[in-house]
């Protein structure tokens, strides 16, 4: 073999290893807290990605090519931060997913933006998110104002009718965690309810932390509150209910923002009798009709298939519809730039009821999903079932004796 | 006026709830003289330990409370003797350092082991219910966790004064060398005392757990409150710290009502910066020149 034809030898090596490189999986990027106290939600939103992602792979992948997910656990913003940094330089993923808190998604978002990376939040509800006017950031569901809007729909459209009373007669007091989540949502209640000439008589912020309700409880008796909106977390929640008991306050109906009112662990603490009729706001849950929500026992099986279990919460409902609407447009993009994923995103037109959360698919010029809505739930016998929309409904509203 | 004494009720009682809490935290700080960062976490392993005697054997917490005393008692000995022994010369931040790391590792063990879901006990029915006592409602749970208090700093008085054993432990406590130059045995002494500190956990589990869910983060809720109570009580103190738990029970109840829920915890921090600048040594410590 003479000195040319070795280097014509080394050149097809090369070109062959080069053109392997090239081939290899798409990577990307997952960005939750899957350790410390967000955890266990943190986990069930990632294992709703986790199922998208397999389905496209199976379904033969991206362009062709096999989707290769980057776990990366981030517990506050500072981790966040470093986790986007290392997905978008070291790893170099084409695209991000996430990421349950908003607080992550803040600083996450601020990173991937700069590198030029499209970051697809499917979980986290601050609207201040999408308000940024960032150029890669695509957000699939429902934001706080959507919780909120939810949460006085189910005054005015359930509650009153139910107990045959007008709206504007019922007391209302609302309560929340006193940081950014429970902040946001409950002012939103307030700006609504005011706008709907609802009476709110009592505005309670408290620590997510604390140990004992039981005054801001005396508080509400006080006001001889009718309904109760909470926004809160599962530790709270439990607080509560355990302690308006204690207290014998027994107000016509419980209203609950997400968090802690979706999850099945709260009412196994909380007890099944203790939390009927006990109306919840949240991202549409597994009891939903397929009607109104095309999709949801496949998905309900597939995450039983694979997971052994029973979901956890919503949460992986709502992180997989996301994740399928933005892996579809990755597909249908012309390449897997930035800018052409953008303008695939931008063409998604899914009317409501059109998936598996209910949800409709349209993005503003801001990346906020506009057709993102939530669903009403109520707890019966110990099972959270849609009641509202209509289309998605599985059950009839009732309240016996309450709560 | 009703309302007023059904608060005061509820300080009282939540008074109790951390003063059974904050027990183990202050014999540990009077005596071995280390900041016990890990507190919470034991109390965690505790309530862990009477719900699942609870899940698998059907036992009542209140009965859980032996087997999770001595469990807790070994725990925390373990600790002492392991952890802080080694590091009993060195300079205190770094013990603090040491179980800071603990509380970090158990913390996130628990996590490893039992996810981040809320559990509870089931199928109980003495200590959840609700006593009336004329217009008031009070918590039967709570009550019980009162009286245990004040049955538990009662009972560890008088082991600490009466017996051969506990005047070796206050030996101890005023001072570390003299206390060896007299024959106690300061090494054992202390992995006692960091094991009797966490045993009051154990108790404390038992008596809570009807009361509150366990999960890995259920020490962070009551650890801070604890640490200002036994700041305030007097580093050491017994009774100092069953009369600040009773102080910081009030002041949240009453804050909580009066000024506003999420504002309480500034009003109690107030009152404690208040004290400090006043006594530094807390309410009942025992005053510049002890160790």
């Amino acid at each position: 073999m003479n000195t040319k034809s070795w280097v014509k030898t080394a050149c097809v090596i090369l070109s062959v290893s080069t053109s392997i490189a090239a081939h290899a999986d798409i990577k990307i990027g997952a960005l939750y807290p899957l350790s410390g106290s967000l955890a266990l939600l943190g986990d069930e939103s990632f294992r709703g990605l986790e199922i998208a992602v397999a389905e496209r792979n199976a379904a033969g992948g991206l362009k062709g090519e096999q989707i290769k997910l980057l776990k990366a656990d981030a517990v506050d913003a500072g981790q966040a931060v470093g986790a986007a940094r290392k997905l978008t330089s070291v790893e170099n993923v084409t695209a991000v997913f996430g990421s349950y808190s908003s607080a992550l998604s803040f600083a996450a978002t601020q990173v991937t933006e700069m590198a030029g990376v499209p970051y697809f939040e499917l979980g986290a509800v601050s609207d201040h998110i999408t308000e940024r006017n960032l150029k890669y950031v695509m957000r699939s569901n429902p934001t706080a104002r959507n919780f909120a809007e939810g949460t006085i729909t189910a005054i005015t459209q359930i509650v009153g009718p139910s107990l045959k009373v007008d709206p504007k007669q019922l007391k209302i007091a609302i309560i929340h965690e006193d940081a950014l989540y429970g902040t946001t949502i409950a002012g939103f209640q307030k700006q609504l309810a005011q706008a709907q000439g609802l009476n709110v008589v009592e505005v309670l912020p408290y620590s997510a932390k604390a140990v004992d309700l039981s005054s801001l409880i005396l508080r509400l008796k006080g006001a001889q509150a009718d309904v109760v909106l909470q926004t809160s977390y599962q530790n709270d929640t439990t607080l509560f209910f355990r302690q308006i008991r204690e207290a014998g306050f027994k107000p016509k109906a419980v209203i609950g923002a997400g968090g802690g009112y979706s999850m099945q662990d709260t009412v196994k603490v909380v007890g099944a009798q203790n939390m009927e009729s006990v109306l919840d706001v949240d991202f549409p849950q597994f009891q939903t009709s397929e009607k109104g929500a095309p999709g949801i026992s496949a998905f309900a099986k597939a995450y039983k298939d694979r997971f052994g279990s029973e979901p956890r919460s919503g949460h992986s409902l709502i992180n997989y519809v996301g994740a399928k609407i933005f892996l579809d447009a990755m597909e249908k993009s012309e390449s897997l730039e930035a800018d052409a994923i953008r303008a695939s995103v931008a063409s998604v037109d899914i009317p409501v009821g059109g998936t598996a959360a209910g949800m409709g698919v349209k993005f503003a010029e801001n990346g906020q999903n506009q057709r993102a809505s939530t669903a009403i739930m109520q707890w019966q016998d110990g099972v959270l079932k849609t009641v509202y929309p209509e289309a998605a409904a599985v059950t009839q509203v009732r309240f016996s004796d309450h709560p | 006026m009703e309302i007023f004494i059904q608060l005061l009720l509820n300080g009282l009682l939540l008074g109790g709830t951390l003063a059974i809490i904050s027990i183990g935290l202050t014999l540990i700080f009077g005596i071995v003289r280390v900041v016990n960062f890990a507190h919470g976490e034991f109390l965690m392993i505790g309530l862990y330990a009477v719900y699942l005697l609870n899940a698998h054997f059907g036992i009542h917490p209140y009965v859980a409370i032996i087997p999770a005393t001595i469990f807790l008692f070994a725990a925390g000995a373990a600790m002492q003797r392991f952890i802080i022994q080694p590091l009993l010369s060195a300079e205190g931040h770094i013990q603090i350092f040491a179980t800071v790391g603990v509380s970090i590792a158990l913390m996130n063990g628990a996590l490893l082991i039992f996810g981040a879901d809320v559990l509870t006990v089931q199928n109980i029915s003495f200590g959840t219910s609700t006593v009336g006592m004329g217009a008031f409602r009070v918590s039967s749970g709570q009550l019980i966790t009162f009286a245990m208090s004040l049955v538990l700093v009662a009972g560890l008085h008088w082991f600490l004064q009466n017996t051969f054993v506990g005047r070796a432990v206050r030996a101890t406590a005023q001072h570390r060398n003299a206390a060896q130059l007299m024959g106690v045995n300061v090494k054992k002494i202390y992995i006692f005392a960091f094991g009797l500190g966490c045993a009051c956990l154990g108790v404390a589990s038992g008596l809570i757990a009807p009361q509150y869910p366990v999960f890995p983060t259920v020490g962070t809720f009551f650890v801070l409150t604890a640490f200002v109570i036994v700041v305030l009580g007097g580093l050491g103190s017994l009774s100092g710290a069953l009369v600040g738990s009773m102080l910081i029970g009030i002041v949240d109840s009453l804050a909580g009502y009066y000024i506003a829920p999420d504002l309480k915890e500034v009003v109690y921090f107030s009152i404690f910066l208040g004290i400090l600048v006043f006594r530094p040594t807390g309410l009942f410590g025992a005053g510049r020149g002890s160790e």
